[in-house]
């Protein structure tokens, strides 16, 4: 076991908030309340997700690519993302999936004026239509939440998938 | 009708059918989804073609490798210290262990895990655990890893299984004069950004190939919630009064592409002030006048590689290119892998790179358009399985653009347009490239044209 445990960055009242936050968050997006979770994002957010790519073990460069991201958009594109899944003939989710995230290992990171920088993981789940089959995508979200007069606003969110090759037809915002 | 599977002949008739069929525009639902075919495929299209493996803007150094795949082979990209281009099997020629444990990186030798044997990356044997004592007897010159030819085109490598065949040049055909106005259009030619998106799918790689020939037909329907976008600000071309008129089709023997042409002779793809002057010498009058007025194209190299180049899209971004690879993984599996380029002379313009790569962003599998193209392909898949088209021989439709068809299009003959045959407005109402493609695709699936001992 590790001996230098660095102290918590918050309190236990501030973590509980932050844990609560996050599961509420990741409720809307499971259910598609995505016009509600639009509400919680700042005009300044981001949402990036990196391609990750296997390197050669002596590779000093990190597998998330500084370049080339999966999706990476403003709060402008992504209410604009979030208007198209409305439509009927977004087939993407035209049947609707059905889709859960299971989040675990909330930790806040960071912890600087307004702003707590607050790492989970996740395994998403996904079914689609009437098949038995479903896709799972396993990952690590960094996100930082900013205070404001209404509580936790995301400011900023990567998510750091755990596959090089992605075994899904695609992916839409509630899988994120 | 038929009651079992024992028909050893059965491909080739398929493939006959298919043949005799694409004079009316038919072809068989089932060869989208069967074993069989798919089988003879691995064998008799991509053992035998130049398959695309990856861009010469990825091997830089010496000792530069990637691991890409001719068919579902496993193969070794490498820049050797010579700077030589290869591209082995990742298969000890001891054992048959595969010895590359990563997607990139850079190394001087490959060492089997199985029993150390060691490779040059020129794919020569440097040695192995107690040479002296085990392989007195050895002849160390006939230990050489499997090699693919492999040859280049503006920077896109290729490689072959089978050591018979065209060159890369006449394989291309007169396709390679689009190809020049794309990756050889200006004097740096195209580069690779970043790495590739890579996502794996229940849809067949015919499906893909087919559809980026220059399928524009389907972006009204499938694509329809992301043309629609309401607070996104869209770009000068995409008001252009003749953007939708200016759709054309061309085709070469094998090789398929789609343009989209303004009347204004200097969108030049909406690349920054100066591409003028970048512009590569070797390009004719006519290749310059065809990417001068440049909005949108498209097309697929025969058999898995396509690409596209968008000036912009709906809102979310450009110009870029993206070049891909349909990487069969199994009957009805197939992986994506996408490229971004970009021009050489803008690889490091921050403000030029952000909006390119939001292009690009749009066709990755969370893109506001591809992600709805998936959908269809992997039902298409699922249904070109069914046994009632089998059973039945059903048929496909591909007549756009057939005789009596329609009365919007026109057959042009104009240098602008290159050497292939060309069809004016034939972005909606002409299917020719879809025939061209599985034209192509009858070719080398027949029996005729088969290497010896491969039926």
């Amino acid at each position: 076991m590790s001996t230098q445990r660095s102290r918590p960055a918050v309190d236990p009242e501030t973590r509980q908030r932050v844990e609560a936050f996050i599961y509420r968050e990741t409720d809307l997006l499971d259910t598609f309340a995505l016009e509600e979770w639009l509400d919680l994002l700042t005009d300044d957010f981001t949402l990036s997700v990196p391609v990750r790519a296997s390197r050669d073990p002596g590779s000093e460069q990190d597998e998330f690519s500084s370049r080339s991201y999966y999706l990476r958009e403003g709060t402008e594109r992504i209410r604009e993302r979030v208007g198209r899944l409305q439509k009927e003939y977004a087939w993407s989710e035209n049947p609707r999936s059905r889709v859960r995230h299971v989040v675990g290992n909330v930790r806040v990171l960071d912890a600087e004026d307004d702003e707590l920088t607050v790492s989970n993981n996740q395994h998403v789940f996904r079914s689609y239509g009437d098949k038995p089959d479903h896709d799972l995508l396993s990952a690590q979200r960094h996100t930082v939440l900013r205070e404001s007069a209404d509580g936790f606003r995301i400011a900023d969110r990567t998510v750091y998938l755990d596959h090089t090759v992605l075994n899904t037809k695609n992916i839409t915002l509630p899988l994120l | 009708m038929a009651t079992e599977r024992s028909d050893p002949d059965r491909t080739d008739r398929l493939v006959e059918r298919t043949e005799s069929g694409l004079d009316s525009g038919r072809f068989p639902m089932e060869i989208i989804n069967d074993e069989e075919v798919y089988q003879a495929e691995l064998r008799r299209v991509f053992a035998r073609a130049w398959v695309y493996l990856g861009h010469t803007s990825e091997f830089e150094e010496p000792g530069d490798y990637a691991r890409r795949y001719i068919g579902e082979d496993p193969f070794i990209v490498t820049r050797d210290e010579n700077g030589e281009m290869h591209a082995f099997l990742d298969s000890c020629m001891h054992r048959g262990a595969q010895f590359c444990t990563a997607e990139t990186g850079n190394t001087s030798h490959f060492r089997c895990p199985y029993h150390g044997w060691t490779y040059k990356n020129d794919g020569t044997l440097q040695g192995m655990p107690h040479m002296n004592e085990a392989y007195q007897e050895l002849d160390e010159e006939e230990i050489e890893l499997q090699e693919a030819n492999l040859a280049t085109y503006h920077g896109l490598i290729f490689g072959r299984i089978a050591d018979e065949g065209p060159s890369l040049t006449e394989y291309l055909g007169d396709f390679t004069w689009y190809l020049d106005v794309l990756f050889n259009a200006t004097e740096g030619g195209l580069t690779v950004v970043g790495e590739p998106h890579r996502w794996e799918a229940d849809y067949d790689w015919k499906t893909a190939a087919d559809n980026f020939s220059g399928d524009s037909y389907h972006v009204l329907t499938t694509h329809q919630a992301s043309l629609e976008t309401k607070e996104l600000e869209l770009g000068p071309w995409e008001e252009l009064d003749d953007y939708l008129e200016a759709a054309y089709l061309s085709c070469t023997d094998s090789h398929c592409a789609a343009y989209y042409l303004s009347e204004d002779p200097d969108t030049h793809m909406g690349y920054p002030d100066g591409i003028e002057e970048s512009m590569h010498e070797d390009l004719t009058p006519e290749q310059r006048e065809l990417f001068a007025r440049s909005v949108f194209h498209f097309g697929t190299i025969f058999p898995n590689t396509s690409y596209i180049h968008g000036i912009q899209s709906g809102g979310w971004g450009g110009p870029w290119v993206c070049l891909r690879k349909w990487q069969p993984r199994g009957c009805g599996k197939t992986e994506t892998i996408s490229w971004w380029l970009v021009p050489e002379e803008f690889a490091d313009d921050e403000s030029f790179l952000d909006d390119s790569h939001s292009g690009w962003n749009s066709l990755s599998p969370a893109g506001a358009f591809e992600s709805d193209d998936l959908t269809v392909w992997e039902g298409i898949s699922e249904s070109s399985g069914a046994l009632t088209h089998e059973l039945r021989e059903t048929e496909g439709n591909m007549q756009q653009g057939m005789g009596g068809m329609t009365d919007l299009t026109e057959t042009v003959d104009d240098p602008v347009y290159g050497p292939a045959e060309t069809t004016w407005q034939g972005g909606y109402f002409d299917e020719r490239n879809s025939r061209m493609f599985y034209q192509a695709w009858c070719e080398m699936m027949s029996g005729a044209a088969n290497p010896e001992g491969e039926r």
